[in-house]
């Protein structure tokens, strides 16, 4: 499956792209627009996209979250002089690891049978999926 | 301080001071460290696919609402994409940082959202470390009055009065930024008075502020910093004829990174990741080339490992980066390449469909050629990258001087033309692919190239005209270079790709009568035309008479192109009418309008490069026209065998169709017409004529006379002419009668040429 999706990587630079742009509303906090792209009307149903995006989200809405846990990694971070980030990653980066696996699995699931492929976000820089 | 007061103090008052102190100033370090190496939130540089869209038709400005406030942003150029709200661009990194605060030239980095909480910890540790130096040295010297003279008291006193002359512009700015962060605010958007009318749709109130800054995740790296030494990119790029299968991936996460072995140290710092951005270039090519396949020597690796490895590497470097030393001196080099490599990307898109094009191609020996000089390319990225740029745009365009199918390319092949022709023997049909992706990335050079004349040659125009004066020059001196045989036959080809094109949009203009579709004619740019000519007049023309011929014409050109901007344009159609003809006769009926002359002319010209043969063909095709332009021409062309680029060049000038000797009878009856006609395709035929012509006798006054007339063409015309005057050193009796305003030339072999100024 790896395999494949390797595959449908590599067409995907050859592949129509429709982007996804970021949703700005909420200030510079990372969410997407879930607007129904209309190039993807007849490839994929349009619930299925959208709680796709939405579940991105509320991922990188939890990675920016500052709550206890980022406040002591913070704290940490500070008494270490920072080398705590040699061993350790940070809460956002979990985070994006989380969002990686989902992209993949929606991706394996839901997509590459209909002939999609899902970008990370993360490869264009946040700005687009 | 530590050294001289410390042991003091630490008898003195307690033995923490020297313990809080090099807590402080431990710090101070680590903050300013992390400041300085952090990256500061970069945004990478849009793919291509991304921007397509945007790039030509984009406004400006687009506007988004935040919060209910409308927010404008802003297209970046360097960039590719819309700027997100807050992020700027910053010029000394040339990137465009999120949130972007302000560039510290005391930390020689970006201020942006990544770094911001070290950057203001920073400040504050160094103030707070500043009034500590202050206060204890205080203590010490109030506590040694007795021995003001001595030697430590003095250092100490030192000490203390550089730290209270830095300490006001250190408080200062700690004290800015302690409001901006109350406010909400960065440091770009209070200087340039943004959020002046209050409204700030950032803000999350001050205390959200505060826990925003010092307490907010760390934001990813969205450009991974991969400093790569030179020799393991270069390894890099040398391996990719082994295949090594890439996957597409992020291009931050791209296997080939591992999988080549290189030393990743990523730095957890500010240094802009051009060298990544080249590098997943690279990878794309190298995917590309490599038909993307799974690596076998790769690790399988899933994304997230990937991930994990680089993060891995990423604090491997991170470790790295805390040491300045090993930073800093990658990060100079990392701003050089920069630059450089935000401008590759293109280029390397470019050798990677080269490198396509060329292992799809027909000769091994060009395959690899290509193949080496894209390695070359791209084992330079780091190096030397303007040279690279250039040397790759001009490989781009010498490589496929064929490769004209589309006008754009035709286009881009003639602008190469222009700017430096070099006989390639080997033309290695390279699909039209290396050229549509070197056209690309030109876009932005070129206007877009889009597949109408007028548009191609406006490109071209635009490509040609800043460059008329000296272009010309260049161009014929580059025309006297190339190789006589191959010119020809690239100009010929391109002379087919424009006869295409002009093909397929019908000759509006063409009419029999010259009058009416003269105008029309002149708008494509006659460039293209003049490169053709160019390439004709190079095959034909010796490098010397060239040279004279520039000589003589360049106070002509320049004249000549100022004349008419007009010209141009019909000049490259007429050059494309060229082309077709050369490569069918029968389109040149089809052709016929003013510019059949020229195509005519263009037509035999390219298509042999002898002069002679393409004279004759083209008179043979000329006489196909009915159009007593035509047929001037074509008598002309007949003539002028000898003076086959002549003919070429023989741009029908405004009424008055050059063509070695054989317009002499009939271009006074051409030649009235040719001025509807459309100068520019005269013009450079008679240009081309006129070159050769010239060569014999001086007649590059007559060329220079006959440019007038017309404008641009005569631009290249007289690179023409001179070529063509250099191949008609025949001596070709040039016939004063030039100077009239018909005039009647007679060219090499006694061909005679009409002129109308």
């Amino acid at each position: 499956q790896v395999h494949s999706l390797q595959e449908l990587r590599r067409s995907a630079s050859l592949a129509t792209k429709v982007f996804v742009q970021r949703d700005y509303s909420d200030g510079t906090t990372c969410q997407f627009q879930t607007k129904f792209p209309p190039e993807l009307e007849s490839r994929i149903e349009r619930q299925l996209f959208e709680e796709t995006v939405k579940t991105l989200n509320s991922f990188y809405a939890e990675a920016e979250k500052i709550g206890g846990s980022s406040y002591l990694e913070g704290c940490l971070a500070c008494a270490t002089a920072y080398f705590i980030f040699l061993c350790m990653e940070t809460h956002y980066e979990k985070v994006l690891k989380k969002i990686s696996k989902y992209i993949q699995e929606q991706n394996e699931k839901i997509y590459a049978p209909r002939g999609l492929l899902l970008t990370d976000p993360l490869e264009r820089g946040m700005r687009v999926v | 301080f530590l050294l001289h007061r410390c042991p003091w103090l630490t008898k003195a008052i307690s033995p923490a001071i020297p313990v809080y102190n090099g807590l402080v100033f431990l710090f101070v370090l680590a903050n300013f460290s992390m400041a300085t190496f952090m990256d500061p939130g970069v945004f990478p540089r849009a793919d291509e696919d991304e921007d397509k869209d945007d790039d030509f038709r984009a406004p400006l400005y687009k506007n988004v609402e935040i919060k209910g406030i409308q927010v404008r942003m802003k297209w970046c150029a360097t960039c590719h994409f819309y700027r997100p709200p807050r992020c700027s661009h910053c010029s000394v990194c040339d990137n465009c940082v999120e949130d972007f605060d302000h560039h510290c030239p005391w930390v020689n980095n970006c201020i942006g959202r990544r770094n911001y909480r070290y950057f203001f910890l920073f400040l504050l540790s160094l103030s707070t470390h500043m009034v500590g130096v202050f206060t204890f040295g205080l203590i010490f010297v109030l506590n040694h009055m007795e021995k003001l003279g001595a030697a430590h008291t003095t250092i100490t006193m030192a000490v203390m009065c550089v730290a209270g002359l830095f300490f006001i512009p250190v408080i200062g700015l700690t004290g800015f930024h302690i409001v901006l962060v109350a406010r909400g605010r960065t440091t770009n958007e209070q200087v340039t008075g943004k959020f002046r009318g209050g409204v700030n749709p950032f803000t999350r109130g001050c205390c959200g502020n505060v826990e925003h800054v010092l307490c907010s995740p760390l934001a990813p790296r969205l450009l991974f910093l991969l400093m790569v030494t030179i020799e393991r990119l270069i390894r890099y790029i040398v391996e990719p004829k082994k295949k090594q299968a890439v996957s597409v991936k992020p291009p931050f996460l791209r296997p080939d990174l591992s999988e080549r072995q290189i030393t990743v140290k990523i730095s957890d710092n500010g240094i802009q990741a051009n060298l990544n951005r080249s590098k997943s270039k690279i990878s794309l090519e190298g995917l590309e080339d490599k038909s993307m396949d799974v690596q076998p020597p790769l690790p399988p690796k899933g994304d997230p490992s990937k991930y994990s490895e680089l993060t891995g590497q990423l604090g491997a470097s991170e470790e790295g980066g805390l040491s300045p030393k090993l930073i800093s001196p990658p990060t100079p080099a990392m701003y050089k390449y920069r630059p450089a490599f935000s401008n590759n990307p293109k280029v390397h898109y470019h050798a990677a469909p080269e490198q396509i094009s060329m292992q799809e191609g027909h000769s091994q020996g060009a395959l690899i050629e290509e193949d080496g000089r894209s390695l070359d390319y791209q084992s330079e990225p780091s190096l030397d990258i303007p040279s690279y740029r250039k040397s790759s745009l001009h490989k781009t365009y010498q490589s496929s001087p064929l490769q004209i199918d589309s006008f754009a390319i035709s286009s881009r092949s003639l602008s190469l033309k222009s700017a430096g022709r070099r006989g390639t023997d080997k033309v290695p049909l390279h699909p039209m692919k290396s050229e549509g992706a070197a056209s690309t990335p030109y876009k932005s050079i070129f206007s877009p190239n889009s597949l109408s004349n007028r548009n191609g040659s406006l490109s071209y125009d635009s490509l040609l005209n800043p460059m008329s004066p000296s272009g010309r020059k260049c161009i014929a001196h580059s025309a006297v270079g190339s190789v006589g045989y191959h010119s020809p036959y690239l100009s010929a080809k391109m002379c087919h790709l424009r006869g295409s094109e002009l093909q397929r949009q019908p000759p509006q203009s063409f009419s029999p009568v010259l009058g009416g579709p003269a105008p029309h004619q002149r708008d494509p740019s006659p460039v293209r035309y003049d490169n053709l000519s160019k390439t004709i007049m190079a095959s034909i023309q010796e490098r010397k008479e060239m040279e004279e011929r520039e000589k003589l014409l360049h106070s002509h050109p320049d004249s000549v192109f100022a004349d008419s901007g007009v010209y141009d344009t019909p000049s490259s159609y007429s050059l494309q009418q060229v082309s077709t003809l050369s490569e069918d006769p029968r389109s040149m009926a089809m052709r016929y309008g003013s510019r059949d002359n020229l195509t005519a002319a263009t037509s035999f010209s390219t298509r042999n490069p002898i002069l002679q043969s393409s004279v004759s063909s083209l008179s043979s095709a000329m006489t196909r026209a009915p159009r007593t332009s035509t047929t001037s021409l074509q008598a002309d062309l007949a003539n002028n065998n000898v003076q086959a680029h002549q003919a070429l060049q023989g741009r029908v000038s405004n009424g008055s169709y050059k063509s070695p000797g054989h317009q002499v009878p009939s271009s006074p009856t051409g030649m009235p017409r040719s001025p509807s006609y459309g100068g520019p395709k005269a013009v450079s035929f008679v240009n081309t004529v006129e070159i050769t012509e010239v060569q014999s006798v001086g007649a590059q006054r007559d060329d220079m006379q006959l440019k007038t007339p017309h404008s641009k063409i005569n631009g290249q015309p007289k690179g023409i002419t001179r070529l063509g005057s250099t191949s008609s050193s025949q001596g070709t009796p040039v016939s004063p009668a030039r100077h009239s305003n018909v005039k009647k030339v007679s060219g090499v072999g006694g061909t005679t040429y009409e002129i109308s100024v």
